[in-house]
């Protein structure tokens, strides 16, 4: 007993007892899914794992077969391309814009870094009702000016970029605070060499910050790039991927496959399809905006 | 990025970069305006949760209520279990976020001041559970869960959450720059190595885990998908899921407004005091999603 507890008391083998219970939870809850999820979409069960069984490649044949999951895997993909740079640019400018730190700049940050708090349920009333067709606030001073009869929550042309809106919406804030501090740790010397040789600021904006906040615009690309192919609780609360499949996101599609219509195996396969995506787009965008260092 | 935030705090207010490349009243006045945007919308809602139901049906809309009401809180009562959502809420907020910190700051220190053979191979283990989009791994953590026989209860709702690598990640590199003194100090005065951690060690990066403390509480509060996917009972819903689901099923808006307000007005509360924690924390990890 006592040659155990001495065991126990040097620091190298005490350090395995402290990592145990997080690397364990980690491995359990985060390595072994990982590695099971392949092997689920070779299944055909429900929630309880009751079903065919094993089914082989079925579920992916099928998937390339499904229209819906072509249309949803084109949604994201769209959103994507359409959310993350109006994210990035507008980030960029605010913490160009807000990089002194003035009274009237901390406010304006901490008033866009705000809807933080808001869950996507807030979000969802909150801009479902404020864009009413009918008795939305929004939707009557577009009249008073002249702009009328626009069905902002249910129509196939517009709900797609008032969901775009809503996600911008609610993680501007975020993108400028981390740009912004970076912008903040490039050294003011460099802005005052420029300004003697004659460097416009905006010149100074582009060849001066730019360079040396890449590696944290890269980082900000890349979380906004995975964050928006993962979009589901915003589609979840305002439009359930409506009107006419058009707000239908591969997450949104794989989250009714598995747990509204039971067919957990197929879940998993449309979720590969996205887990290729992501990895795939996450080795590119490293190599694109990390590689020249490792040189 | 660390270095530079952490130059930014040292430096306060001397430091400058960025220019204004407009005149500034213009840049104010967008900026002003971008603020709107977000005000606008969320005084607004605020306001509505004490309209009277019949009030926010009428046309034309008004920007500012008319009558006010409790009215939409009494509904809110009657037909949800707004109050057992709210009470699962908490115990979601509190049951994940403080073993949370106990467990990934326990790694943490080990990662930070021992070594230990497998040292690097775990801690790069670690950091790749970070790559891992949850979404993506969603389904066969679901069936493994279910098969634990977790599901519909507190056990599935909580445990799985409670491994971070970014909190292990972040308290590393605070404990990390602690001095060796300290330790040794410690350790020739006959302390436990888990006293040195916990008496020590860990009361000097409070600053840290407080930052994972007000970034767990926010996420966990308005987490929508994670609660969704393992209850199945009403009496197990919190705020955020709980309402949302009510959305799907009713057409009453003073009540979602109601709701709304109680879901957030916490979290607006948490904001107003611990900003900082929230800005730095952001700054200096990012947040996922």
């Amino acid at each position: 007993m006592e040659k155990i507890r001495n065991y126990w008391k040097k620091p190298e083998h005490v350090a395995y007892l402290f990592i145990a219970p997080a690397v364990g939870l980690l491995f359990i809850f985060r390595i072994l899914p990982t590695a099971f999820s392949f092997v689920c979409g070779l299944f055909d069960i429900d929630m309880f794992l009751n079903g065919k069984g094993f089914v082989g490649l079925d579920n992916f044949k099928e998937m390339f077969q499904d229209d819906y999951f072509w249309n949803a895997l084109k949604v994201t993909i769209k959103f994507t391309l359409i959310e993350v740079p109006i994210q990035m640019l507008v980030g960029l400018i605010l913490a160009a814009l807000l990089t002194k730190n003035n009274k009237f700049n901390k406010l304006m940050r901490a008033i866009y870094f705000a809807p933080i708090v808001c869950s996507a349920t807030v979000v969802a009333i909150m801009w479902k009702m404020f864009l009413h067709s009918n008795i939305g606030i929004m939707t009557y001073w577009l009249e008073q000016i002249g702009i009328k009869g626009i069905n902002f929550l249910n129509s196939p042309e517009y709900t797609f970029f008032v969901l775009v809106f809503m996600s911008v919406w609610r993680s501007f804030g975020m993108s400028t605070v981390i740009l912004l501090s970076a912008m903040q740790g490039v050294s003011r010397d460099m802005y005052e060499a420029a300004e003697i040789d004659g460097c416009s600021d905006a010149r100074a904006f582009i060849s001066i910050t730019l360079p040396l906040i890449k590696d944290t615009f890269g980082f900000v690309f890349m979380t906004r790039l995975i964050g928006s192919l993962q979009v589901f609780d915003l589609v979840f609360t305002t439009t359930s991927g409506g009107p006419a499949r058009t707000t239908e996101t591969l997450v949104y599609y794989t989250y009714t496959k598995a747990f509204s219509n039971n067919r957990m195996g197929y879940g998993a396969a449309v979720s590969m399809a996205l887990f290729a995506i992501i990895l795939v787009l996450t080795i590119f965008c490293y190599r694109g905006f990390f590689s020249e260092e490792k040189e | 990025m660390k270095t530079e935030a952490r130059e930014y705090e040292h430096q306060g207010h001397k430091v400058k970069s960025g220019r204004r490349m407009v005149g500034d009243a213009a840049v104010d006045l967008v900026l002003i305006l971008i603020a709107l945007l977000i005000l606008i919308p969320v005084i607004w809602m605020l306001m509505c949760a004490f309209r009277p139901e019949m009030e926010l049906m009428k046309y034309p809309p008004k920007f500012f209520p008319e009558s006010l009401t409790t009215e939409n809180f009494s509904n809110l009562l009657q037909r949800l279990q707004i109050l057992t959502y709210l009470k699962n809420s908490i115990i979601y907020c509190i049951f994940t976020t403080v073993p949370q910190l106990f467990i990934n700051s326990l790694a943490g220190y080990a990662f930070a001041r021992y070594q230990f053979k497998g040292k690097n191979v775990i801690f790069i283990a670690v950091l790749a559970t970070m790559m891992i989009p949850f979404q993506v791994i969603m389904v066969p953590l679901f069936l493994e869960v279910v098969k634990l026989g977790m599901y519909d209860n507190y056990a599935g709702l909580l445990i799985p959450n409670w491994g971070v690598a970014i909190c292990i990640f972040m308290t590393r590199a605070a404990y990390a720059a602690l001095p060796k003194e300290l330790e040794e100090a410690a350790r020739m005065d006959g302390l436990s190595e888990f006293g040195i951690y916990w008496k020590i060690m860990t009361p000097l990066i409070m600053p840290t885990l407080m930052t994972n403390l007000v970034l767990g509480i926010n996420g966990a509060w308005n987490d929508l998908l994670w609660p969704l996917l393992m209850t199945s009972t009403p009496s197990m819903r919190t705020l955020a899921n709980g309402i949302a689901l009510f959305l799907e099923t009713s057409l009453q808006y003073g009540t979602a407004f109601a709701g709304a307000f109680i879901s957030v007005i916490p979290m607006m509360i948490l904001y107003i005091f611990g900003q900082q924690y929230f800005v730095e924390g952001t700054a200096t990890s990012g947040l996922k999603g």
